[in-house]
């Protein structure tokens, strides 16, 4: 049962993420990747990581992808299509991509991965201490230094986005 | 844990501070008073770097996820006294357009948080810490590159950056989850440890060496290189082509060295087909540029095929031999940057022709622009020689013979181009030279400093001592 689940939610994410980028449409694109995005929850609920599947559903499903369909709307690109390219380089590019899967999944298929069991699954409240603690094990400076690549990131639009003063 | 514990990561603590305070100085200054943020900005940047000088305790924090080593510290100078001669560069620039905008503080703002993030970078004890780093460092620069929001060129250079830092990032992070799934680890010294040749090792170790080599525009990486180099305000590609690059060499160097020791057979192959591609290409395409910073930008390529030599030997020596290379071409490139700034500033001419007759008009830029160059191309009495002879002398040491001669032949090409530009200054006379310009004070603080260090740096022989010696210290 549990490799049936898995292999649809591989087959469904594989042929969205493929629309999504092939699309020439670029409101269809956004809306492939929130598809790949739930089937990427799904392998998170499969592993028992329910807090982290639920964060992908809110945050990136949710979100990120909202955001995305916010800015082609708001742009007003939403008509464009993508000009579509040459025989010869769709050709070339994709025996460059096929190349890239071949050696990949060749190499990830001769490795002989170490079996772990998985501990004690993690609750929210043990993911709460580790995030804010500052002992061996904890994320509190990595968390933090996001913090500062946010705030960069926002004062980096704000500076190109916005209109100059007169 | 103690709070005197935090003293250990004294750089990034009071970058942070300045942050914050120019956070506050945007906010609470009026709209007169807003070119005040220069001089607060130079002075607390000044400040952090002689602060970097004094020495201290040196270890590791938050379990073994940042450390801070007495190489590691002196990196951070390194890339500390960079960024403050772009700043001196920049002041002019900041006060006559940026300030008119609205925009002046946030440019200061954007500079030291990517610093923060090469600081946090080079600083990391695994590979959480070192991708955060990383994107610290380069994505706010994609928002400096595109700052002359007037000019299209800026705009595309931005956009152009800011995918293929997307993609580079992806890549590298394709190797990382490669390498935890090989050990089950995130942290340098256990994967140290268990990091072993195999298909999927050699795979992941590619595709992580893949994004700093993006970042660090080695062949066939460097295709963003040029355009953006040329797109971006002149002050952001001396910051993109000397910091930046300097910070990507030095962790590279240091995880090769370090984490990845036990793949040197590859990775070290790798890096000779890099380095004799990046400098031979770099070269070739430099010599057919007009325009200067496009010029620069493929030297700079070259360059960095240069300081790959440094990583074929062994770990001690490698280490010190491109440390010291990095402080010498941060001297001598930001020099060559700071006098087409100075050019283009109140001119705007950025073509090669352009400079033809520039000695008769402005000795004392050509002489500032002479330097740098002859450093550049590794000529002897100046500091580039002795940071190109450390690298050639550190790939001999392990017998990569051919690699070098290939090396000396790229030098010799490099001195072709370098003295194009020597020539048009000083030989070349033209109708409608540049004219005579009075640059600011700031600016010549900036460019003296450069002089100074190519001067100094190869003649004052105990500081590669002192280099040497913290090479090993890590």
């Amino acid at each position: 049962m549990e490799r049936i689940i898995f292999y649809i939610l591989a087959a469904v994410i594989v042929t969205f993420s493929f629309l999504s980028v092939t699309s020439a449409k670029i409101l269809r694109a956004a809306v492939y990747l929130f598809l790949v995005l739930i089937g990427i929850a799904g392998f998170y609920f499969m592993v028992g990581y329910h807090f982290l599947g639920a964060v992908q559903l809110t945050v990136y499903a949710g979100g990120i992808v909202v955001l995305i369909i916010f800015a082609i709307l708001l742009t007003e690109q939403i008509d464009n299509r993508l000009a579509r390219p040459k025989a010869g380089m769709v050709i070339a590019s994709a025996m460059l991509a096929l190349l890239g899967i071949g050696v990949s999944v060749y190499s990830i298929l001769n490795h002989v991965f170490d079996k772990k069991i998985a501990g004690q699954l993690a609750t929210v409240d043990d993911i709460g201490t580790k995030l804010l603690s500052f002992d061996a094990g904890g994320y509190v400076l990595p968390f933090e230094l996001i913090s500062i690549l946010l705030l960069a990131a926002m004062i980096g639009a704000i500076v190109i986005a916005k209109r100059p003063i007169r | 844990m103690e709070l005197g514990k935090f003293l250990l990561m004294r750089q990034e603590l009071l970058l942070t501070a300045i942050i914050l305070v120019l956070l506050c100085a945007e906010i609470f200054l009026s709209r007169e008073k807003k070119a005040m943020i220069i001089p607060i900005s130079i002075g607390l940047f000044a400040l952090q770097t002689a602060l970097g000088f004094i020495p201290g305790d040196y270890g590791q924090l938050f379990g073994k996820m940042y450390q801070n080593t007495a190489l590691t510290h002196f990196m951070k100078n390194v890339l500390n006294i960079g960024v403050l001669v772009v700043l001196f560069q920049s002041a002019s620039w900041i006060k006559r357009d940026l300030i008119e905008q609205g925009r002046g503080s946030e440019f200061y703002l954007l500079i030291f948080s990517t610093l923060l993030g090469m600081y946090f970078m080079i600083s990391a004890g695994d590979f959480l810490m070192f991708y955060l780093g990383l994107e610290l460092s380069s994505l706010p620069i994609a928002a400096l590159a595109a700052y002359d929001i007037y000019r299209k060129k800026s705009a595309e250079a931005g956009i152009k950056f800011i995918l293929s830092a997307a993609m580079a990032s992806g890549v590298s992070l394709y190797g990382i989850s490669m390498i935890y799934g090989v050990t089950g680890s995130m942290f340098f010294d256990e994967i140290a440890q268990s990091f072993s040749y195999g298909a999927l090792e050699i795979l992941a170790l590619l595709f992580f060496m893949a994004g700093l080599a993006f970042k660090m525009s080695l062949v066939p990486f460097h295709f963003w290189t040029p355009d953006v180099y040329e797109g971006a305000p002149t002050n952001v590609t001396a910051y993109l082509s000397v910091v930046s690059k300097g910070a990507a060499a030095f962790i590279l160097a240091i995880i090769l060295f370090t984490v990845m020791k036990s793949m040197a057979v590859v990775w070290k192959d790798a890096v000779y087909i890099l380095a004799a591609l990046t400098m031979t290409i770099g070269n070739l395409f430099a010599m057919r540029q007009k325009n200067m910073k496009r010029f620069l930008a493929f030297s700079s390529v070259a360059q960095a095929g240069f300081l790959l030599l440094g990583l074929m030997a062994a770990a001690q020596m490698g280490m010190a031999a491109i440390l010291y290379f990095v402080l010498i071409y941060v001297f001598s490139n930001l020099g060559a940057f700071g006098v087409v700034q100075a050019i283009s500033f109140v001119t705007g001419k950025e073509n090669m022709d352009d400079y033809n007759g520039l000695y008769r008009t402005n000795p004392k830029l050509s002489l500032v622009m002479l330097l740098s160059l002859f450093s550049l191309a590794g000529i002897p009495p100046v500091a580039g020689f002795f940071g190109k002879f450390f690298l050639f002398v550190s790939a001999a040491s392990e017998g990569y013979y051919w690699l070098v001669v290939i090396a000396v032949l790229n030098v010799i090409v490099s001195l072709y181009y370098y003295l194009l530009v020597v020539r048009a200054m000083f030989l070349r006379t033209s109708d409608n030279p540049i004219p005579y310009i009075k640059s600011d004070n700031l600016l010549r603080i900036g460019l003296a400093i450069c002089v100074v260090g190519v001067l100094v740096v190869g003649l004052y022989s105990p500081l590669y001592q002192y280099i040497f010696e913290l090479g090993g210290k890590f």
